[in-house]
């Protein structure tokens, strides 16, 4: 492979890639995202290539694995191009009939099709799925076009053309200013300008300045860096690029969580063929502008994703945070200028430089422009990644988008920002999603986590999860952190016991206030946010756990199980799947639980066929009282 | 003992014995006086040399002995051999790790990460290797090895299973599905079974939050667990 020497070598590129393929011909992609691997996607894309090496139709088919669309909830996905035919849930038995009757016979075949719950019809399109129809997608498109392990597809839809763009045509300087008019803001968490960021590290004095990426995804229950990073990992690659040479730097990292297995293996491909090409390494394009990008593994830490901790891991050492005094754009790996920005961060740049800077700060609100990915969990019927403009309601995500609450539940509360984040509760459902209405409602944006929870989510166990998450999650270098969270925790676990007090409640807020105004790093700072926020919203449910009720009936040791005798069946299923033989009872005889013997493990309660519905669960209500052996026969109705 | 009926060179015989002797008589072609002079022969030599005595046959059992112990101790070092060879070949992989990023020192978290990918978990001679070749404290070698969730001190069992108790799986029932594989397994969260066949683990998010609750079985991702299928995954493990 040759090395690309100029911006004109890259568009000769372009244009063999681009001549060699036929828009008009059929393309299967299939997604293979992590998610859709845990559904079984490989064996789908194997017996494709079977099938279509049977029916000798290589040559006239072109196939693809791509990154994730987003719509993991109905993996593993299938798209037909050019029509864009949307299949959903596919099998490796489905293959033969998707080859012969779609992609020969141009027929639609119904029982793959997503169905509508909403008006209960079927859609053929994949821009038509009610999931992407309100999504503005300007990074996730791109995802299911490209072949994360081919540098071609993404040169095939314009990739590296905003970086010869940035190299021959503009200034460092005019390229900062690009992306401070665009309004750009860190999508990591705290949503600090990004040009401001470029600024200060390209005002910095020093030789070697560094460039990196956080992919150490650590807030649970997100997963939109990942995404990006697995599914389009050379964007990525250019979005550094550029930020490199705006800043002038010659060096960038990736510190990528090894939990993201797939990502780091993406990630070290793209490095490999982009070298290949000569976009990156030394007079990248002949430019004379020289890059290159180490990979970075994460051990497994999540107060290593604060930028501090995370140049201080590059370094070799335990990735502790430090006090910010001085900002790590100044002083950062090894005391030297070091530019962090986030995956999806470095990943908006090339469109922002394609497209221009007032194109990108059209959308959005007054002061968050551009879009943001959000991963869409829990207790919502689509599940997955979104990508809406900012200002979109949380109401038109969670209802249009994600399709509502499951089982006809009723919604509760939707947990944005990850453990530094806050619980917002239905009333400020209309808010429009952006940095600042987030935090006006005691929660933040964090890296895009939006976990719905409904009536069967207690939130005092949720406020209990996130502390403990964080507490296990503490470096344990300054004390108001490492002490305060133990002890919050241990009035939190008194709460979800019901054995606290009115007194408990108020100390637990003092030392939230403590924590937060003490602790030495942003972890510490916001660790209280999970606790402040379902006070400030839900603190009917900490008074009716300090009552001895937990009204969701998720705190175990508030709740009894119960088989009601009048809806007791006697089928005995219950009593087969309990593991500790808490369950007495036979056949046509009504089956009781001993509560001395019960670990309340829940699967009685799961197993029991819902026209039964005879297993229940109490708090706060006294348990009624055993049957008497006489009564206990039930004859089968 | 038998009354005895015949009597030959003064010497009175069973029925048996007689038996015996005229068959051996018929064998050997000798007459019975010969053959009763040839085993006063032998007894001849067995009393010349001592082996009537018990202190011959102690020192017998005692030269087996010695050559049982020697055996054994010989096993022994040949197992040590091994063990060395075993320990020396674990090192010359950390050796190749440790080149493969040309003895840097801020590569240490990704030499251990290797280390660990390749062992299950991180032996206390390789640390000590690592450290001399890098030059850096065993210290600080272990205070990174204790810090960072992805690495182990303790041999790790055949099959790793971690459940995912990210938020979404919490809200999904993750934790019920990690009461169970402790039940199914005998085991609590970050503790190997004694047949070094199962480690349990749990972790913080896996990225597959649209699939909760999440378990991974030696890196396969089993989406969508109920309490019940986890005890299935479970069993098909050999």
């Amino acid at each position: 492979m040759n090395k690309l020497k100029s911006a004109s070598d890259l568009e000769e590129l372009r244009k063999q890639i681009l001549s060699r393929r036929d828009p008009k011909k059929p393309c299967i992609t299939v997604c293979s995202g992590t998610a859709c691997r845990a559904t079984g996607c490989e064996k789908v894309s194997a017996a494709f290539q079977g099938e279509l090496k049977k029916q000798k139709l290589m040559n006239k088919v072109d196939f693809r694995t791509t990154g994730c669309p987003g719509f993991c909830e109905r993996g593993p996905i299938v798209v037909i191009q050019p029509e864009g035919i949307f299949y959903q849930e596919v099998e490796a038995k489905d293959v033969g009939e998707i080859v012969s009757e779609t992609i020969l016979n141009k027929r639609v075949i119904d029982r793959l099709l997503y169905t509508d719950p909403q008006t209960g019809q079927k859609v053929v399109l994949e821009k038509e799925v009610p999931f992407y129809k309100k999504q503005k997608r300007i990074l996730l498109d791109s995802n299911s076009l490209i072949d994360p392990g081919k540098i071609e597809d993404y040169l095939a839809i314009g990739g590296y053309s905003a970086l010869s763009k940035v190299l021959f045509e503009m200034k460092p300087e005019q390229v900062i200013d690009v992306i401070k008019q665009s309004g750009l803001r860190g999508r990591g968490g705290a949503g600090f300008p990004t040009g401001i960021k470029w600024e200060t590290c390209r005002r910095t004095k020093g030789d070697t300045k560094y460039v990196i990426c956080n992919a150490d995804e650590g807030d649970p229950g997100a997963f939109a860096n990942r995404g990006l990073l697995e599914g389009n990992p050379q964007s990525v690659l250019e979005g550094m690029l550029i930020g490199a040479y705006a800043i002038g730097s010659s060096e960038g990292f990736i510190y990528v969580r090894q939990e993201y297995p797939l990502a780091v293996e993406n990630v070290a491909l793209a490095i490999e063929q982009a070298e290949e090409y000569g976009l990156l390494g030394k007079n990248i394009l002949g430019s004379g502008f020289d890059f290159k990008i180490t990979i970075h593994r994460g051990a497994g830490a999540f107060v290593s994703g604060e930028s501090s901790a995370l140049m201080s891991a590059i370094e070799g050492k335990v990735g502790e945070p430090r006090p910010k005094y001085v900002h790590t754009s100044v002083k950062g790996i090894w005391d030297r200028p070091s530019c962090l920005n986030n995956v999806e961060t470095w990943a908006t740049v090339p469109p922002i430089i394609t497209k221009g800077a007032d194109w990108f700060n059209s959308m959005g609100t007054e002061r968050s422009k551009g879009t943001k990915i959000f991963s869409l969990v829990g207790k919502v019927n689509n599940t997955g990644l979104v990508e809406v403009p900012m200002g979109m309601t949380l109401r038109e995500i969670i209802t249009d988008i994600g399709g509502g609450i499951p089982n006809g539940k009723k919604f509760k509360a939707v947990q944005t920002g990850g453990p530094s984040g806050g619980c917002i509760p239905e009333k400020f459902l209309d808010l429009p999603v952006d940095f600042d209405e987030l935090a006006k409602a005691g929660s933040i944006m964090g890296s895009g986590g939006m976990i719905v929870m409904d009536e069967d989510t207690c939130m005092v166990d949720t406020a209990k999860y996130f502390t403990n998450f964080l507490a296990d999650e503490s470096c344990g270098k300054c004390i108001p952190c490492r002490e305060g969270l133990r002890q919050m925790l241990k009035i939190l676990n008194a709460v979800t016991a019901g054995k606290a007090t009115q007194d408990d409640i108020k100390r637990l807020e003092e030392l939230s206030e403590v924590v937060r105004d003490a602790s030495l790093c942003a972890l510490g700072q916001t660790a209280p946010n999970p606790v402040l926020s379902t006070l400030r919203h839900f603190r009917d449910e900490y008074e009716a756990h300090i009552k001895g009720s937990c009204p969701a009936k998720v705190c175990k040791e508030l709740v009894t199980y119960y088989i009601d005798p009048e809806k007791c069946q006697a089928c005995g299923l219950c009593l087969k799947n309990c593991p500790v033989g808490a369950i007495s009872g036979k056949k046509e005889v009504v089956h009781v639980i001993d509560p001395e013997k019960c670990i309340k493990c829940d699967a009685c309660f799961e197993v029991c066929p819902d026209k039964f519905n005879a297993v229940a669960k109490i708090s706060g209500e006294a348990v009624p009282p055993a049957v008497p052996q006489g009564t206990r026969v039930k004859k089968r109705r | 003992m038998e009354k005895s009926k015949s009597k030959y060179v003064g010497v009175r015989i069973t029925d048996q014995q007689a038996s015996v002797l005229s068959r051996l008589q018929k064998d050997s072609k000798l007459s019975k006086t010969e053959i009763l002079l040839q085993g006063l022969d032998f007894l001849d030599e067995f009393y010349s040399l001592g082996l009537d005595k018990q202190p011959l046959s102690e020192e017998l059992s005692a030269l087996e002995n010695e050559a049982l112990h020697h055996a054994a101790e010989l096993k022994r070092v040949r197992r040590r051999e091994e063990a060395i060879r075993e320990m020396v070949q674990e090192l010359r992989n950390v050796d190749e790790i440790v080149d493969k990023y040309q003895c840097d020192k801020s590569a240490v978290i990704q030499i251990l990460l290797d280390i660990q990918a390749e062992n299950h978990w991180l032996p206390r001679h390789a640390l000590m290797w690592v450290s001399e070749r890098l030059d850096i404290p065993m210290s600080q070698i272990l205070h990174l090895a204790t810090f960072y969730k992805a690495f182990s001190l303790k041999p790790r069992g055949k099959h790793l299973v971690t459940v995912c108790l990210g938020t979404a799986c919490h809200v999904r029932g993750g934790p019920r599905i990690l009461d169970h594989a402790e039940r199914v397994l005998g085991i609590k969260a970050g503790e190997t079974t004694e047949d070094l066949k199962f480690t349990l683990e749990s972790v913080n998010c896996l990225g597959c939050c649209a699939l909760g609750p999440v378990i991974v079985v030696d890196g396969n991702y089993h989406g969508k667990m109920s309490p019940s299928n986890v005890g299935k995954i479970l069993s098909s493990c050999t």
